[in-house]
């Protein structure tokens, strides 16, 4: 295990290198936003790439960039119209908290309806409990985040005046903050519950039907203690790598969902950093993603082995 | 080995611990810890008995108190000495026996703890602070304490409140680097030029009056060419070069320093630093006004190649060669020409590389071109000798590309080495403690000195320089005014809160000079009282990505304006609330007139002539009938309800004469040009009324675009563009005008069907029934532009945003090739036109009108034969009388509007709802004033008040 654990991290380190020349070189193959015709400062914009090195080959350029990042740990700064002047690394650290939060929030809300309700329907499969809880989710996860967005920001902020229109500023754990955010964790979660309690119950729906747990109740078992005692552990298998999948989003977070509430994330700087092309800001967050997207992924594999300890990763037997 | 382990790390922490109790108490620091003494003290105790130095709590042994006259109190100290003390609490500083007092300090956790530990008295602290190191997270610095950030829409008794959106928020308002719109929103807050522009006092125009400077600029030129030569003010000139400028001593930084002289040298210094590469810079030397030595320290040790024909504008004539037969500039520059480098101004942003690389023999002479080619070195230049020249000639000199020779100097490069440059040759300078001098390197006066200066440089030192940094490179930055702790106003303004991403707060900055200098005050014209100007007391700035938000906020009264979109014209543009604000762009129909272009076009495998036609577009009847097909106001309310008609080539905004604000289209000169254009006969239907004829005009005159169409019918058929095989008195051919779209959206779709629409009405029972459309190009993104200039595509809605305060100078754009969208099928040096100056007639192409116009001296020869004489004309701004440029002016609109190229269809303008909580003093817009802006803008609740009319309301305005 440790020997498979070991292989697999060395590939996501090779992995991480590749794709991040790949971004690297291709990001700076943009073509340049023209200036005006005529603009004066375009002399002083040439001065300043021709002294942040842009001007050198690409290869060049990854190997100062990697050997800053690895020898200094300096992911450069901001240099052109976007974020001006600002320490990548420091700017990035700035807008992760609050994904994170919101994003955090959103999954521990998720994760025991969407469980709970997988069970529910599962247990009472092909009943209109089932049937309704099915047709909800195929419904909800049909929809896009932002559709509920709207309707919730529509009926809870506008309408009711419940929440405020936007996540508000200052502390997240205040509860101020808490209480703005509320919209944004409802509009992210829909999706986040359907997705668990489809998953669930799919599983669950498969596991109930087997041999074991008929033999579970003939040993005498209730058919809740049957299933908490042997289904559930069984489902865990698949359930348990989705809520590693759901983990890693929150580091994403959701570019929409933060734009309509206003929430100073990660999401919008990414996707601003790419219609500005900022180098510094895109290359830190595309390595910073696939590090978590790599490392998630050997996480998720060898989380199988403990699961489940019939499944031996990397074993030649 | 797991116990192994257990076992070595228990050593280890055992180890530890003997080490830690074998430690003295003192242990060598200057702490001053209880218990120790610290040999670094000077001790201080209250009296001689006292025994814990006051400083750093040494104890040291001393007699005890001895009362040797009997009296009970000892000699030295003074203590009651027979008193068995009692004290309320171990902080007790006074016997209730005895009275006698002692000394002992209160014991707090932090700066911030306002209970002491030992007595729990209490105690007054200041506020938290949070921002160490640039890093807000509403987490105190000191004591770790969350911050709770006030509720800004808390609402309260007079306090103003402006409840601002924006979808980007400011993250660089140094005035040194900062480079979008979006960075410059607080600049206007939080600072103010050396002058101001305000409402003249019947608020139907503006003056300009001194703010941080203390009086007009004192042009000093002829005393400073004596005193200062190294600034090189030409001999001859006796004016404008130099200007004093008295500073308003009364200015200050909101931390309450006071400004002088020395904050704007040492401001200028960090702005043209060479190491800094600052981009504002160019600000003061790259343009009209350009600061005497500026340019050259600001660049001193860089090599910039520059671009031709942005620059110096040199032609072969004018260059020189060296020794190795190499052109150089006048200079000794050498000169290079552009292969394979980007050409901003003449290919737009594009290099000659890629277009032969695109277009090929199609286009290009490929003869000499991989010669050429082959000679482009690292920069993408090629050094411009005679062969070089002949290779670049020979590649562009063709009929597809339509160059020849006189278009190879567009294509050069010229370097420019600047020296080391001291910083006593830049033209500022202190000369007195709230004084400075400029010298200029090109002459400014009036109007255009005191616009220059409605900006300002001023940085505040302590920060600025805290706020300096490198990357790994070496690269110079600065996060001045980038954080709330490195950021300084001297404006009405001060930012008090800033959270990146999500909003900014700025409240009144009581050590701004205009709140207590009594200048700073209006009458109302309507009211007649006597207001202070920025009634605003706070301006809370959030970011609100999404139009539908905004609305809903805007709705609930907690924004103060919503722009409009075209989904809410029909629903709000009737509203009293709703202003609509004229920008400076007229778009145009612009209709392609390149007939080789098209008969190209014509002859492609694909184009079948016999169902379709091209040409009958460039007739002048099928063009006039096109310009009069459309009802403009119509238009506008149905494609786009914020733009209104636009019939001129300049639009309303534009302001011929900018120190007393007067818009060029309400000259006469203009009024005549519409209706000598629309033929409006002004004597015969108006008596003589220029008003009412101007007012008459729509552009709109579908009986007369019939007979056109029926006119241009005839034309086309007898030139042989269509033909009428079957005599049904109509045309076998289709007229497929192809509309150039960058990207396809709804506004073109909706855009086209409007057009086809109204052109089938305006067609039926015409030979033209149905016979003339529209229809979209492919997405040509940036393209579209250069598709069209060519005569790939045949129409657009564009147009120009030219300077609001200059129209003058967009005579340019419709003479100059560099600029023309209709370069290659009009030629603004074939048309003459002839006005009578001064009792002179002056007979001109449009080309040197347009130049003479813009300053340049325009010579040509009158007469023939031995009669001839050489004459030279400028009618430059200064040179010639407002009214004689105003008839140039418009003597060139009509003859641009004439060709039928541009017919002008859509003034551009934006609308927007503005909340009942403010209002306008006034209502009309100023091209340079606005409405007022903060400055003038007026409450009619305060936030107290408007929450409850809010609530009122039932919590959700109509509008």
């Amino acid at each position: 295990m440790i020997k498979y654990a070991a292989q697999r991290l060395l590939l996501a380190l090779v992995t991480l290198l590749i794709i991040t020349l790949i971004c690297f070189v291709l990001i700076r193959m943009l073509p340049r936003a023209p200036l005006p015709p005529g603009d004066p400062h375009t002399a002083i914009i040439e001065a300043k790439r021709e002294a942040m090195g842009y001007n050198k080959p690409y290869l060049v350029q990854f190997g100062i960039f990697v050997k800053n990042v690895v020898t200094e740990w300096d992911w450069g700064i901001s240099d052109n119209t976007y974020k001006y002047g600002k320490d990548v690394a420091q700017l990035f650290a700035e807008k992760l908290p609050a994904t994170m939060v919101v994003n955090l929030y959103s999954i521990l809300l998720s994760i025991p309806i969407g469980i709970a309700l997988g069970i529910w329907a599962a247990l009472k499969k092909n009943k209109m409990t089932d049937h309704l809880i099915s047709t909800l989710t195929m419904v909800v996860i049909s929809v896009p985040s932002f559709i509920y967005a709207f309707l919730i920001q529509y009926f809870l902020s506008y309408k009711l005046d419940w929440f405020p229109f936007l996540m508000e500023g200052g502390d997240l754990f205040s509860w101020k903050v808490f209480w703005s955010m509320i919209p944004a964790v409802l509009s992210l979660s829909f999706g986040v519950i359907a997705g668990f309690t489809r998953g669930t119950r799919a599983e669950l729906t498969e596991v109930l039907t087997s041999e074991f747990m008929l033999l579970a109740r003939t040993k005498g078992l209730t058919k809740f203690q049957a299933t908490v005692r042997h289904a559930l552990k069984n489902c865990a298998v698949v359930i348990v790598p989705s809520i590693f999948g759901e983990f890693i989003g929150i580091m994403s977070g959701s570019l929409i969902i933060e734009n309509i509430f206003a929430i100073p994330g990660v999401g919008s700087l990414y996707l601003d950093s790419i219609n500005h092309r900022n180098y510094p800001i895109f290359t830190m967050m595309t390595v910073f993603y696939t590090a978590i997207g790599l490392v998630a992924s050997v996480i998720v594999d060898i989380s199988y082995g403990f699961i489940d300890p019939r499944i031996r990763m990397g074993s030649k037997k | 080995m797991s116990k192994k382990l257990i076992s070595l790390l228990l050593v280890l922490v055992m180890l530890v611990g003997v080490f830690a109790s074998c430690r003295k108490p003192d242990d060598g620091d200057d702490e001053g810890n209880e218990g120790t003494d610290t040999p670094t003290c000077s001790h201080t105790y209250t009296n001689g008995c006292d025994t814990t130095c006051n400083k750093c709590n040494a104890v040291r042994e001393v007699a005890p108190c001895a009362d040797e006259n009997g009296d009970d109190l000892c000699d030295i100290c003074g203590t009651n000495l027979a008193c068995e003390h009692e004290w309320e609490s171990v902080c007790d500083t006074t016997c209730d026996k005895c009275g006698s007092t002692r000394e002992v300090p209160h014991e707090y956790d932090n700066d911030c703890d306002t209970t002491c530990n030992l007595c729990n008295a209490e105690r007054t602290v200041g506020e938290h602070k949070d921002g160490a190191e640039g890093v807000y997270d509403a987490v105190c610095d000191v004591c770790g304490a969350t911050i709770e950030i006030p509720d800004i829409l808390s609402p309260e008794a007079n306090a103003y409140t402006y409840n601002d959106a924006v979808v980007t928020l400011a993250s660089n308002w140094n005035p040194h680097t900062y480079q979008v719109a979006d960075d410059s929103y607080p600049i206007s807050y939080i600072t103010t030029g050396l002058y101001g522009f305000f409402f003249n006092e019947s608020f139907d125009g503006y003056v300009i009056k001194p703010e941080m400077a203390a009086a007009d600029p004192v042009d000093v030129t002829e005393a400073i060419k004596a005193s200062h030569p190294n600034f090189n003010i030409p001999e001859s000139e006796t004016s404008g070069y130099a200007y004093k400028i008295a500073l308003n001593p009364n200015a200050k930084w909101a931390t309450g320093e006071t400004i002088t002289a020395d904050d704007y040298i040492y401001s200028m210094q960090q702005l043209l630093n060479p190491e800094y590469l600052n981009y504002r810079a160019t600000e003061y030397y790259a343009q009209n006004f350009s600061i005497a030595g500026a340019e050259e320290y600001a660049n001193q040790g860089q090599t910039l190649f520059l671009e031709n024909a942005l620059n110096a504008g040199y032609e072969v004539a004018d260059l020189v060669k060296d020794t190795n037969g190499n052109y150089t500039t006048p200079d000794g520059a050498p000169v290079y020409i552009a292969v394979d480098r980007p050409l901003e101004d003449w290919l737009g942003g594009n290099s000659l590389a890629d277009y032969v690389g695109a277009y090929g023999a199609g286009y290009f002479n490929m003869s000499k071109w991989d010669s050429l080619y082959a000679l482009v070195d690292d920069e993408g230049l090629v050094v411009l000798n005679d062969s070089t020249l002949d290779m670049l000639v020979t590649t562009i000199s063709t009929e597809a590309w339509g160059e020849d020779a006189s278009n190879a100097p567009s294509y050069f490069y010229y370097s420019k080495t600047y020296g080391d440059f001291d910083w006593d040759n830049v033209g500022i300078f202190k000369s007195g403690e709230f004084e400075i001098t400029l010298v200029l390197a090109k002459s400014l006066a009036g109007f255009d000195l005191f616009y220059n200066l409605t900006g300002n440089w001023l940085v505040y030192e302590d920060y600025y320089e805290a706020g300096k940094h490198t990357d790994a490179n070496g690269v110079y930055f600065n996060d001045y005014n980038t954080t709330l702790e490195l950021t300084n106003s001297y404006g009405p303004y001060k930012m008090t809160q800033f959270q990146s991403d999500k909003f900014m707060v700025f409240e009144r900055n009581e050590n701004w000079f205009g709140y207590t200098d009594g200048k700073h005050t209006y009458v109302h014209p309507e009211d007649g009282e006597t207001y202070d100007m920025y009634q605003t007391s706070r301006i809370y700035c959030q970011v609100v990505p999404e139009r539908i938000t905004r609305k809903l906020m805007f709705l609930k009264g907690r924004l103060m304006g919503f722009g409009l979109g075209s989904e809410d014209f029909e629903e709000y543009r009737n509203s009293d609330r709703t202003y609509v604000s004229p920008s400076e762009t007229v778009f145009f129909l612009i209709l392609n007139g390149h007939k080789d272009m098209i008969a190209e076009r014509e002859k492609a495998e694909n184009f079948d002539q016999t169902k379709n036609d091209l040409e009958t577009m460039t007739l002048l009847s099928f063009r006039k009938a096109m310009a009069v097909t459309f009802d403009k106001e119509a238009m506008c309310t149905a494609v786009s309800p914020a733009d209104s008609g636009g019939y001129g080539l300049f639009g309303e905004a534009y302001i011929y004469d900018p120190v007393n604000g007067l818009r060029y289209r309400d000259t006469v000169q203009a009024k005549k040009a519409l209706c000598e254009f629309y033929s409006v006969d002004v004597e015969g239907d108006f008596e003589g009324d220029l008003d009412a004829a101007v007012e008459s005009i729509t552009g709109y005159d579908p009986e007369t675009a019939k007979e056109l169409f029926g006119q241009a019918y005839t034309e086309a058929i007898e030139a042989g563009y269509i033909t009428d095989t079957d005599n049904n008195g109509k045309s076998d051919q289709t007229i497929e005008i192809v509309y150039a779209i960058s990207t396809d959206s709804n506004f073109m779709t909706k855009l086209l069907d409007y057009m086809n629409e109204k052109l089938s009405e305006v067609t039926s029972g015409t030979p033209f029934e149905n016979k003339i459309k529209f229809v979209k190009s492919a997405p040509l993104n940036t393209e579209w532009s250069n598709k069209l200039k060519g005569g790939e595509v045949d129409t657009v809605l564009g147009g120009w945003t030219g300077s609001a305060l200059n129209p003058y100078s967009c005579t340019d754009l419709y003479t100059n090739p560099s600029y023309q969208y209709d370069a290659k099928w009009f030629n603004a040096a074939t048309i003459t036109k002839t006005l009578t100056i001064d009792g002179e007639e002056v007979t001109l192409n449009l080309k040197q009108w347009s130049d003479a116009l813009n300053g340049a001296t325009v010579t040509v020869t009158v007469g023939e034969g031995d009669a001839a004489v050489e004459k030279s004309y400028n009618f430059g701004d200064g040179k010639a009388d407002v009214e004689v440029r105003l008839e140039i002016l418009a003597m060139i609109e009509v003859a641009i509007l004439g060709t039928y190229d541009y017919i002008p269809m859509l003034q551009e303008g934006s609308m927007a709802l503005l909340s009942h909580q403010v209002y306008y003093v006034i209502e009309e817009y100023n091209s340079v004033m606005g409405r007022g802006g903060m400055t003038y803008m007026r409450y009619n609740y305060d936030d107290a008040e408007w929450a409850a009319f809010v609530a009122s309301q039932g919590g959700t305005l109509r509008y």
